[in-house]
């Protein structure tokens, strides 16, 4: 029970850390170089083999030689030691070679807060819900292993240590809400290394035949939609997310020599504005999705004059903003530079296209027919729009429209904008996501990786930019309804997802829903969380008055008075319920006290009734009347008390001083 | 150097707050008394949660925020939880054995937790000695001790002591100062060597044949309270007689007296630690001994009372 404090660190409770070290190592394994991974799990190995066998327990040369083959990993790896992937392996070793070397109190100590700071770096590369979970419980675990060193008795069961610190946790939470709405958002990174790799599936900057069909594979969400007001019809949901004005035959970019200017001319939009809120998942990338013509971008960002949305850094943390666009507008005038480009040929044309296109030309009198006539021929030949399309190798323009005539939409929009432009028709491609799953229970869309879609835009003198989605010739259906993803041989033609086929179908449909919609509120709400949110959230509670100092005061203030609110319940925790019967008879003594005869410490309520009788025979009456009615009521445990009389009686009791 | 830090130290030591008396000799821990810092694990980890923030707002993940947030709520709920651990406990002073000039007192205090919080990792020090460490369910009491090692006879006051915790997770380090009276007897050093000064020395007994003396077994008796345990029939114990002593006579009863006045003329300590050999020498044969000191005078007897009697005389001599 008594003990002077301990110093070294039971087996046990050794066990204990290294299991927790290794947990909140594991969901770094898919960010870390997997030699990286396999070092550190090896040294933990290392480390458990040794509790069991001393002997195996590195000296201080393995250690030195280890934390240099962990350097030399790190930058041989990385070729740095700074930046998030490299920190983050040089932290994740740090931790194991710290692990080698417990021995103490402090060792134990430092290892705990190195893991903190590995569990942080997770949420740099994942912002999932049941990972925040996890890494909630591997935090709660090492801090529960502070509180057990902490004890002098180890705890009987190790949940207890959990119990406790999860309820100083719960304490600490109000806090923590506090802080992460008030601590005031920075638009833009402190410092930046330029150094962070993508990773993530989504559209990239260029296309060649088969990179769409690959990203329909994944059903991740790249953005929600919110639209204010009535949605515009689901054939106009094309979200816009790059323009690619330039080729070599196979690969459709556009050259970064040659960057596209911010829009500066003025554009008649015709029609009504359609308002809408984008949820955007972190893509990495420096574009924004928006519909057609974008009027009002967000803040930090700016409309290109391709009509796209650009912003200065790439997304790497979930984004959302509000947009406003207008789904037909007339271009005033094409450039000279720009008409150019949009014409430039590759060297893939062979005579069957200029036939072809010829004789679309003989036949049509304007441009707009011409465009007609292409679809058509798309439509009517016997064109098959398929996931699993075959390999193009050489000239795969050529190959697709003659040969196999197979092909997702990316092979579609090259084909019909390489033609366009051979007739002389300025083109583009144009690539982004079009249509959505509608969400009923939260009234928005949710756009997934595989409603990637490309198609052109041609330019017409008489209305400008059109929008030409050569796909929907061949298969309308792909407009009007979300693929389903199947994996099914080369050539299966693509499967389109009906909504609500039968009862569980129905139910299961619900369900995702659901999902859903917590998802978009965990977005919204904690993941896309940022400046301008915490301002009209300030605004919202009216405390948009509040300047930078005031704002840190009232931080300050929330924050000590949750701690009173907590530093208060722990005093009512502590307090015992005093027995009435007590407090009354306290009263009592206090009456008796107040006249010269206190109750000694020693003294029973028998002796001192005693006492009292002896030294003042006039008081012997009441005085033991009262004591036997105490000792019957605070001692007969079970029976129904009656205290009114014992109340009473104690009351009438008003002992006087004698002369 | 040491000068002035010593004055800064003591000038501080005005300001020094105590824990609260109760009126019957405990004290009891109060809000005002009580102080609490961070501990070295506790700045470490603050800086820490530093280096996660400036990380969070660098990549401004709102998880990273909310995890950093997090530990921070409890490194502030630590400093209540660590301050309430230690608040309302009170201390007692509890029975402290005397001991020999030159070995470790062992102090020996009583806390109660009068709440229904268990309390944990409370300790007792003294400066930078380290006492015991004990958890503390609720509504229980343990005792704590504190070595602290005698230089001099007399009666040691116990010092100002100071109860301490860093639970629950040794972030913060909160201690209260107590100042308690009580206070450890501590007999002198007994002396290497020396003998018992020869004359006068043993004397006859008139009445050796019947009286107590060393030599020969004369008969038994029931046990009194003081016999010596080597006196006690354990046989007769085995067999189920009680506790029965034997009785021993002689010629001449073996009796000493420790007279003050008999010693050589050295100074008062060395006397002391004399007469205390001379106690210890007769208890261990068994010697009837008197102990005569210029201001006071114990008769003659024998036994771990009258032993501690004329030690505890020879320990508050001159006071």
């Amino acid at each position: 029970m008594r003990q002077t404090i301990e110093h070294t660190l039971t087996p046990k409770l050794q066990l204990h850390l290294y299991l927790l070290t290794g947990l909140v190592l594991v969901p770094h394994v898919q960010h870390l170089p997997l030699v990286v991974s396999f070092f550190l799990f090896t040294t933990l190995g290392l480390r458990l083999i040794s509790l069991r066998l001393p002997n195996l327990q590195p000296g201080r040369l393995l250690l030195f030689l280890l934390t240099v083959a962990g350097v030399f990993l790190i930058y041989s790896q990385h070729q740095t030691l700074l930046g998030k992937d490299a920190g983050v392996s040089l932290i994740s070793i740090m931790l194991v070679l710290k692990t080698l070397e417990v021995r103490r109190r402090r060792d134990l100590y430092v290892t705990i807060f190195i893991a903190y700071f590995v569990i942080v770096t997770q949420f740099l590369f994942d912002q999932s819900f049941l990972l925040l979970i996890y890494l909630l419980v591997l935090l709660i675990g090492h801090t529960s292993l502070l509180l057990d060193i902490n004890r002098v008795t180890p705890a009987a069961h190790f949940y207890e240590p959990y119990r406790q610190t999860l309820w100083i946790t719960l304490q600490a939470l109000p806090i923590a809400i506090i802080l992460f709405v008030m601590f005031p958002r920075l638009s833009h990174p402190l410092w930046h290394f330029g150094l962070d790799g993508g990773g993530t599936t989504g559209l990239s900057e260029q296309i060649r035949p088969g990179t769409i069909s690959q990203l329909i594979q994944s059903s991740e969400v790249a953005f929600r939609v919110e639209f204010k007001g009535e949605p515009p019809p689901r054939e106009t949901h094309y979200w816009r997310g790059l323009v690619l004005w330039d080729t070599d035959g196979t690969t459709w970019f556009t050259d970064p020599d040659k960057p596209i200017p911010i829009l500066t001319s003025r554009i008649t939009p015709t029609g009504e504005p359609v308002e809408y809120e984008i949820y955007l998942e972190p893509h990495r990338k420096t574009w924004l999705f928006a519909l057609d013509l974008p009027a009002i971008a967000p803040t930090d960002s700016r409309i290109s004059s391709d009509f796209l949305l650009r912003l200065n850094e790439p997304v790497t943390q979930p984004k959302q903003y509000e947009a406003l666009s207008f789904t037909r507008h007339l271009s005033n005038g094409l450039s000279p530079t720009y008409r150019e480009r949009a014409l430039s040929l590759n060297n893939g044309i062979t005579d069957r296209q200029r036939q072809l296109v010829e004789k679309w030309r003989s036949s049509s009198s304007s441009d707009s027919e011409l465009v007609d006539q292409a679809l058509r021929y798309f439509n009517t030949q016997p064109f098959v729009y398929t996931l699993n399309p075959p390999r193009y190798v050489d000239n795969p323009v050529e190959q697709f429209l003659f040969e196999d005539r197979e092909g997702f939409c990316e092979h579609y929009a090259t084909a019909f904008t390489q033609l366009m432009r051979l007739a002389g028709i300025p083109a583009r491609i144009v690539i982004g996501y079009q249509g959505g799953e509608y969400n009923r229970l939260g009234d928005y869309y949710t756009i997934r990786q595989y409603d990637a879609h490309a198609w052109s835009e041609v330019w017409l003198e008489e209305e400008g930019w059109r929008r030409i989605d050569p796909t929907a010739a061949v298969a309308p259906e792909r407009i009007h309804s979300a693929i389903q993803p199947n994996f099914g041989s080369i050539g299966a033609p693509a499967l389109f997802m009906i909504d609500g086929q039968g009862f569980i179908g129905n139910g299961l449909s619900q369900l995702r829903m659901l999902l859903d919609t917590t998802g978009l509120q965990w977005r919204r709400w904690v993941l896309g969380y940022d400046r301008e949110q915490q301002f009209s959230l300030m605004r919202g509670l009216g405390f948009d008055f509040l300047t930078a100092g005031y704002w840190g005061a009232v931080l300050v203030a929330l924050i000590g008075l949750v701690l009173a609110l907590v530093a208060l319940q722990l005093l009512r925790q502590g307090r015992l319920k005093q027995d009435p019967v007590l407090a009354i008879y306290q009263r009592f003594c206090r009456r008796l006290a107040a006249i010269g005869y206190p109750r000694s410490v020693h003294e029973g309520p028998l002796d001192y009734s005693e006492r009292i009788s002896r030294e003042r025979p006039d008081l012997a009456s009441p005085v033991q009347s009262i004591t036997t009615h105490y000792i019957g009521l605070r001692y007969s445990e079970g029976k129904k008390r009656n205290l009114g009389n014992f109340a009473k009686q104690v009351s009438r009791f008003r002992p006087r001083r004698v002369g | 150097m040491a000068m002035a830090s010593l004055l800064v130290t003591s000038w501080l030591y005005r300001f020094r707050r105590h824990a609260h008396t109760d009126g019957h000799g405990g004290v009891v821990i109060r809000p005002r008394s009580l102080y609490i810092l961070p501990t070295r694990q506790g700045m470490l980890l603050a800086l820490v949660l530093f280096l996660m923030l400036a990380g969070s707002i660098n990549y401004g993940s709102n998880l990273a925020y909310l995890v950093t947030f997090l530990l921070g709520g409890i490194w502030l709920s630590a400093i209540l939880h660590t301050w309430r651990n230690l608040l309302g406990l009170e201390i007692r002073p509890a029975q402290v054995l005397p001991v020999y000039a030159g070995q470790e007192a062992r102090f020996c205090l009583a806390v109660t937790n009068p709440s229904s919080l268990r309390r944990f990792g409370i300790s007792l020090r003294h400066k930078k000695l380290m006492g015991e460490s004990a958890d503390l369910p609720d509504e229980a009491s343990c005792l704590l001790h504190l070595p602290i090692r005698t230089q001099h006879r007399g009666r040691l006051a116990l010092p100002e002591v100071s109860l301490h915790t860093v639970y629950p997770f040794g972030l913060f380090h909160a201690w209260s100062y107590a100042r308690l009276d009580t206070s450890c007897l501590v007999y002198p050093r007994p002396a290497e060597s020396g003998d018992p000064p020869a004359d006068s020395c043993y004397t006859s007994s008139d009445d050796g044949d019947r009286g107590v003396g060393a030599d020969d077994f004369v008969g038994l008796r029931s046990y009194r309270e003081g016999d010596s345990p080597r006196h006690i029939d354990w046989k007769a114990l085995a067999r189920e007689r009680g506790l029965v002593s034997k009785q021993f006579g002689g010629d001449r009863t073996e009796r000493v007296d420790l007279d003050w006045d008999l010693l050589p003329e050295v100074d008062t300590e060395t006397r002391l630690s004399l007469l205390c050999r001379f106690i210890l020498q007769a208890e261990s044969q068994s010697i009837s001994y008197g102990l005569r000191l210029p201001d006071l005078t114990i008769a003659p007897g024998m036994g771990e009372r009258h032993k501690q009697r004329c030690l505890a005389a020879l320990a508050t001599f001159g006071e």
